[in-house]
């Protein structure tokens, strides 16, 4: 990684570090995943590198943030999981992925039933128009997930033809 | 008119305007095709046939088509329509064009898509949803006659506003159907006509707004007039992304007419009960700014570090075909030239403009915007309201050229009326705010070097750019490989045949910041490109245009670069005899998804004037909408043009823009104007931009041209700098 991507890394988790509202936050680690294109990957694609074929349904998450977004460099975003969060039925960990930035998995939280909720709310950053996806893994080994598209209304021909 | 036409009331005196009354009002005093411009919430009117998003029909047989873009003289309030009245087979004289609005948008869950007039996009992003709009509301219309009548619909025949049953000759208007129409299922799939049969795109229709421009009648975003309403002019710091230390409004904040003075962090607002009082007022506030480590910035500075990158040993990799260092070190001739353009400001005839009023939670604006749903996100986030309460009020742009699609003028405006919550504030800036406050064009230092064989043919061309990246500053886009495409453009999808190409970029951010200026990168590029093309037919002892055609093989890659070099050069009547002292350039360049080319024919007279005696310029745009406008568009686009190439410069002393208002920023005279001859030489098959492409070749043929004629090649712009004039 060069030094541009390190600080990216960086400011990424500073970002996070700050917009966390504390409560309902333990842990605090997003990291890298792999570079990408700027193409628009599938949800499978997205997903089963984490979900890797466990069970998986599309309910009990939301998220909360808005549908525009002028600058994608700084959106904000709230994720709610629908759970009991018991020493047997909690939120292990929330991932939020990209469709389109180069690092796919923008964030983990990771997550126990000491939190009593499951609610997680950052900021991302955004590389364009993009389908998002805010994955819960369950105490079960189970995820949970919802999709939401934001739209940067970032006015210009990004395309240079 | 009044009573529609301006906001006068609250919003919610506004939504309840009952729409017949409001019709009739509209109906006594407008004759013709009037654009509404302050319409009651449309969508929500139940006694008008919508047979979708894009076209209500009226009982009288006006059909009222929605345009989703900004208007800011760039013709698409004409042309976006007239793609779905083609497939109406709407009668044109019975449209009327009417604004979508950003929050309808929002709250159809985007209905009306990227609502955006950037990147000559309009067209050409968005024919394809315009056309089966128009079509599947014909389809239902010609449903709905069948159904009356009891025939097939396959004989009914839509045309003029009408359909027709073909074998008895009865047919009912648009108007007669409309309301059974709107009541069927929306067809799934439709056909689109055969570009042969069309009837509408490709007639030169004169654009709807006019006659409201021609009498005064248009509403622009800095006519907006709210009552009750304050005004507000701002100052930034004159040095980029400098704050506001402290200020002492204490001279000023009991003079009349003064309501507030604010400190907003980033800038200072005198809010007063006229403009003219606060802009007065606001000279005399005084600022202590914190202009941060930018303070010395300098022209110089700059350049040295555009400098530095070209001698970068990491740089991003645009292009790599061959071998080009391998290449270029067997050459049997090698040519080399650095070409530099500078930071242009937009100077768009009506300044940044943006009213706002908070009331409560719900917040309305009237931005003079080329992105309304950006307006929408940005007004919503800095006032902390919902999206969902936040109206954008369509208005027509006095001039765009890009500076108003990035809505930093907005959050400024809307931070004021969030400040003086309650109350309108219309926030105009100066002349001399919006000069020295741009998000400028990047200046660019552009390093060419070729290799030529024995017999003349390029073998490899080697490209460096070191410039700002307008895509990774303002938009904090991560750039894939590191290329910004806009630094790069016109160099890694050059169209000539060369075997070894490499184009690397070295990114040279400044302070100051850099955006979206009309034709972006091809305002700059192919200057240096198509001007080193000419250095390397005169290298090789070849015709500028034969040279180019070599280059240019007759394929699929290709030949459409080849077909408008030929298209313009044979108009242009390239090698015919041309009066003593009088010389030609040309250029051919490619963008927005359309082809373009240029020559120009100049002579230089012993005072350096350069007098400009014709321009052809002709652009191949795949189908041609309305020629007109095209016309229209390259006229305004040559204008722009040589006002940059001749004069078009913003320098930096110490942190801040040197230039500040017409005086030194000067534009192109009415006098000035050379014969522009527009070329419209469309192949068909595909929908390429119009609005930014022109400005791509002028200035690469008109320099190549004057180069010609003094017999000295000029490789920076603009021309002042070289001690020449435009001669009227």
């Amino acid at each position: 990684m060069n030094a541009e991507g390190m600080l990216r890394r960086k400011r990424l988790q500073s970002l996070l570090l700050a917009g966390i509202s504390w409560p309902c936050f333990m842990g605090q680690f997003a990291y890298a995943q792999r570079m990408n294109s700027g193409s628009l990957l599938s949800f499978d694609d997205m997903v089963q590198p984490i979900v890797q074929g466990a069970k998986i349904f599309k309910k009990d998450v939301q998220i909360e943030a808005p549908i525009l977004a002028d600058n994608g460099s700084l959106v904000p975003l709230q994720v709610t999981v629908q759970s009991a969060m018991t020493d047997l039925d909690h939120v292990t960990h929330v991932y939020l992925l990209s469709q389109r930035n180069p690092v796919t998995q923008m964030a983990v939280f990771h997550l126990g039933p000491r939190n009593g909720r499951a609610i997680v709310s950052t900021r991302v950053r955004l590389a364009g128009t993009q389908e998002l996806v805010a994955l819960a893994r369950l105490s079960n080994g189970e995820f949970r997930y919802k999709q939401m598209e934001i739209i940067v209304t970032e006015s210009a021909c990004v395309d240079a033809s | 008119m009044k009573s529609n036409r301006q906001p006068t009331g609250q919003s919610t005196e506004r939504e309840g305007i009952d729409r017949r009354h409001f019709l009739k009002v509209s109906g006594t005093t407008s004759a013709g095709m009037s654009l509404g411009f302050f319409l009651p919430e449309r969508a929500q009117a139940a006694d008008t046939p919508q047979l979708n998003v894009w076209v209500e029909i009226e009982p009288n047989d006006t059909i009222v088509i929605r345009y989703a873009r900004a208007e800011m003289g760039q013709g698409s309030m004409t042309s976006a329509p007239m793609i779905i009245a083609e497939e109406l087979d709407a009668d044109w004289k019975k449209v009327r064009v009417e604004y979508a609005t950003a929050h309808e948008n929002l709250r159809t869950k985007r209905a009306y898509g990227d609502m955006a007039s950037v990147g000559s996009r309009t067209i050409r992003n968005s024919q394809e949803y315009l056309r089966k709009a128009g079509a599947t509301a014909r389809e239902m219309l010609v449903a709905a006659a069948a159904q009356k009548w009891n025939v097939p619909v396959t004989e009914c025949k839509a045309a003029m506003s009408k359909v027709t049953h073909i074998a008895t000759k009865r047919s009912f208007t648009y108007g007669q159907l409309a309301a059974e129409a709107a009541k069927l299922e929306a067809p799934k799939t439709v056909q689109l006509k055969d570009p042969k049969t069309w009837t509408i795109i490709g007639t030169s229709i004169p654009r709807v707004d006019l006659p409201d421009i021609v009498v005064g009648k248009r509403q622009y975003g800095i006519d907006t007039q709210l009552p009750g309403m304050l005004h507000a002019a701002v100052a930034a710091c004159p040095v980029f992304n400098g704050k506001v230390k402290s200020l002492d409004a204490s001279k000023v904040e009991n003079r009349r007419g003064i309501v507030k003075v604010l400190n907003l962090g980033d800038f200072v607002a005198v809010v007063a009960d006229n403009w003219w009082r606060a802009k007065e007022a606001l000279r005399e506030v005084s600022v202590d700014w914190d202009v941060g480590e930018h303070g010395t910035l300098s022209s110089a500075a700059i350049l040295s570090h555009f400098k530095a990158g070209m001698e970068q040993t990491e740089l991003a990799v645009a292009r790599n075909d061959g071998n080009t260092t391998e290449a270029l070190s067997k050459a049997a001739k090698v040519v080399e030239a650095d070409y530099f353009t500078p930071y242009l400001a937009h100077a768009t005839m009506e300044p940044m403009v943006c009213t706002a009023w908070l009331q409560g939670d719900k917040l309305e604006v009237w931005s003079s915007s080329q992105n309304p749903e950006a307006t929408l996100a940005v007004s919503a986030a800095t006032a902390g309201v919902p999206q969902s309460n936040v109206k954008v009020h369509p208005v027509q742009l006095g001039g765009g050229l890009g500076r108003k699609s990035p809505q930093d003028f907005t959050k400024q405006a809307v931070m004021i009326a969030k400040a003086m919550a309650g109350k309108p504030v219309k926030m105009l800036w100066t002349r001399e705010e919006e000069i020295q406050h741009g998000l400028y064009r990047p200046a660019s230092l552009m390093r060419f070097k070729a290799g030529l064989n024995a017999s003349g043919k390029v073998e490899a061309l080697h490209i460096r750019v070191s410039a700002p990246s307008i895509l990774a500053t303002l938009l904090k886009l991560p750039l894939p490989r590191g290329v910004d495409g806009q630094a790069v453009a016109c160099f890694n999808d050059h169209p000539y045949d060369i075997p070894n190409s490499l184009v690397d970029y070295a990114q040279r951010n400044t302070n100051v910041p850099v955006g979206f200026w009309r034709t972006v990168g091809h305002s700059q590029n192919p200057f240096g490109r198509e001007c080193f093309i000419d250095e390397l037919a005169l290298a090789a002892g070849k015709d500028p245009v034969a040279f180019r055609l070599d280059m240019l093989p007759n394929n699929e890659k290709s030949k459409r670069d080849r077909g408008i070099l030929e298209a313009v050069t044979k108009a242009a009547g390239w090698g015919s005899q041309l009066p003593n002292g009088v010389f030609r350039g040309v250029a051919e360049t490619e963008g927005y998804g359309s082809w373009t080319a240029c020559v120009c024919e100049v002579s230089v007279n012993a005072k350096n004037e350069v007098k400009i005696h014709r321009v052809v310029i002709g652009i191949d745009p795949g189908y041609a909408v309305n020629p007109d406008n095209i016309v229209a568009q390259f006229q305004g686009s040559v204008v722009h043009g040589l006002t940059a190439i001749f004069w078009g410069e913003n320098t930096i002393k110490e942190g801040r823009v040197e230039q500040s208002n017409f005086h030194d920023y000067r534009m192109m005279r009415l006098n000035e104007m050379p014969k522009v001859e527009v070329v419209i030489a469309p192949t068909g098959g595909f929908w390429g931009g119009v609005g930014e492409p022109a400005q791509a070749p002028l200035a690469p043929a008109l320099v190549n041209a004057i180069s010609a004629a003094m017999g000295k090649r000029i490789r920076s712009l603009p021309l002042k700098n070289h001690g020449l004039t435009l001669k009227a």
